[in-house]
């Protein structure tokens, strides 16, 4: 574990008697693509929701670059360089996909109490717009409504906006959720692109995507890391395999 | 936003030119009474479009924008009291007597409702929803009974005024000069609104609207942006009430009552949510339906009521997305 860039210390989190997160430990490497597995009901999107700071653990740590984060709120770990992309797709609707992609922009100024001159003259908008628009095939479509976009197009646009700013982490929680073959296969490969430039944590059930994108996979079962390790580790674990990927062996 | 459709320009031209030129063919037509309504149509559209910027674009659902004009009006009001009475508004650190100066009065009356907007949305803003309604509209409510109980500046009964304001080669009494200082309000703050929401402040603002998780998501602390908009509507408003309270030169705590805030809150929606200018024609609207209506009856909200279920359920964005055509668009 030279690299670390997250790292979560027995973390546990209930809703009633259900055990959400159970006792999780985990560690991301700096540069690393990290997919989560398990099956539905895992507590999947519970651990990404205490990772970007919209739900509070009850107990156990969070820490990123060194930092203990459990108590942050997530626009503080935004800044800190946790940036994320939600299972429901998770745009501004009623915005075009420019001005989407220039709040995400907009966000890294510091501040925006800039009254008076046109958010599309401001000279980091200028420089990062196109670049931005372009780094996920939607240059074409900018001046389109969001709500108009197609399924597809809305979860790149959320991917183009998490990745504005540079974060360090990148948590895609099921980005191939409701998408088409030919979706998947874009935005597998728009991942890919990124692939080094930042760390990814990937929450997935298409195990083909999970296989061919990950350097590590964690599995999640009823909220307990029950493996970690390389695909080839994982798909060869019999624990796994039980589990998770149904088999009898 | 950058490119106007050409039918919203000409419409908001031509209605801008009706406005300008009102005051000679008012007069002209032997009919200078209509200057009266015509400034009172103004200056509720000023007080609506202010509530546009926190309806229409930040979603900020507030039942208390009444309280803002009602602060706005007694400033004018108490500043009179005290220009006229023998006792002084204060004496210390500096002898303040009130006044009657448009120059000091205005201002002032704009920057104290902004004062209590920093105040009021600062604890409001803590909440969202149904809570922000209610919250705002208790603080509105608590305002009204506070200066129902000011028995020294009339208690229920309001306040009357000798005169207007003054301002420097303006008679304010003369009814032309008093609608083109309304009028030029309006326009000032419409343009200003504008530009405000293009900007990046406008488009945080709308982003939170929108979508105020995802804004928080983004590394933004939306509550700030929204408590400089609520303070920026607050003091137009404020604005709105120091006019009216030189229009009907009378004062009264009504200015606050949460009738008014709806009243408001109906102009925005029947003009058109988040479009700065069809509150504009929704006050127009408003205002000429219930002077006509009143003529023949006094249950005129009968009339006015499916007026107002019709237009919002027909015309999603009013009757200025009606006419110029919606493109579904945020401003």
């Amino acid at each position: 574990m030279a690299d670390t860039l997250l790292e979560v210390r027995g973390l546990n989190k209930s809703f009633g008697a259900i055990l959400a997160t159970n006792n999780l430990s985990l560690a991301v490497t700096r540069g690393h693509i990290h997919a989560l597995i398990g099956p539905n009901g895992a507590g999947k999107t519970t651990l990404v929701d205490q990772l970007s700071g919209d739900m509070r653990p009850d107990s156990g740590s969070i820490h990123f670059r060194g930092r203990n984060i459990t108590r942050w709120k997530s626009y503080r770990r935004a800044r800190l360089g946790i940036a994320r992309s939600h299972q429901i797709t998770h745009i501004f609707e009623n915005l075009s996909v420019a001005e989407n992609m220039g709040l995400a922009i907009c966000a890294g100024l510091g501040h925006n109490f800039r009254f008076w001159r046109h958010w599309r003259s401001a000279s980091a908008i200028q420089k990062e717009l196109p670049f931005a628009l372009e780094r996920v095939d939607l240059l074409h479509r900018s001046e389109l409504v969001a709500r108009h976009l197609s399924h597809g197009e809305k979860r790149q646009l959320e991917v183009g906006m998490a990745l504005i700013g540079k974060p360090e982490l990148l948590i895609l929680d099921e980005p191939m959720a409701g998408l088409g073959p030919g979706g998947t296969v874009e935005l597998a490969k728009l991942i890919r692109k990124q692939k080094g430039q930042v760390t990814i944590l990937l929450v997935e059930h298409d195990m083909d995507v999970v296989f061919s994108l990950a350097d590590r996979v964690t599995v999640l079962v009823y909220g307990e890391n029950i493996a970690t390790g390389s695909p080839d580790e994982i798909r060869r674990n019999p624990l796994v395999r039980k589990a998770y990927l149904g088999e009898g062996g | 936003m950058n490119l106007l459709m050409t039918r919203k320009q000409i419409i908001i031209i031509s209605v801008a030119l009706f406005l300008i030129f009102l005051p000679p063919v008012a007069l002209f037509g032997g009919k200078p009474y209509l200057l009266s309504l015509a400034s009172r149509i103004v200056i509720y559209a000023l007080a609506a479009a202010s509530l546009d910027l926190l309806l229409g674009y930040g979603a900020m659902i507030s039942l208390g924008h009444a309280a803002f004009v009602g602060v706005g009006a007694y400033a004018v009001g108490i500043l009179h009291f005290h220009s006229t009475a023998a006792e002084p508004l204060f004496t210390w650190p500096f002898l303040f007597a009130g006044s009657n100066n448009g120059l000091v009065v205005l201002p002032l009356a704009a920057l104290t409702a902004a004062f209590a907007a920093l105040i009021i949305g600062a604890l409001s803003l803590r909440t969202v929803g149904m809570h922000f309604i209610m919250i705002t509209l208790a603080f509105a409510q608590m305002l009204y009974y506070f200066f129902t109980s000011l028995e020294k500046y009339g208690g229920d009964d309001g306040l009357s005024l000798a005169a207007r304001n003054t301002l420097p080669g303006l008679n304010l009494g003369n009814p032309s000069h008093f609608y083109y200082l309304c009028l030029a309000a309006l326009f000032v703050f419409l343009f200003f609104a504008y530009r405000l929401v293009g900007s990046r402040f406008g488009l945080v603002i709308r982003g939170a609207g929108n979508n105020d998780r995802r804004i928080k998501g983004l590394g933004i602390h939306s509550y700030h942006y929204k408590l400089a908009v609520f303070v920026i509507a607050g003091g137009s408003a404020g604005l709105a009430g120091a006019l009216l309270a030189n229009q009907t030169e009378f004062v009264t705590p009504g200015l606050m009552h949460w009738t008014l805030s709806g009243e408001l809150m109906v102009m925005v929606l029947l003009g058109g949510l988040g479009t700065l200018f069809g509150p504009v024609l929704g006050a127009a609207v408003f205002l000429l339906l219930e002077e006509t209506l009143a003529m023949y009856t006094e249950h005129w909200m009968v009339y006015m009521g499916p007026f107002l279920v019709v237009t919002v359920i027909f015309a999603k964005r009013g009757l200025f997305g009606f006419l110029a055509g919606d493109k579904g668009k945020n401003g």
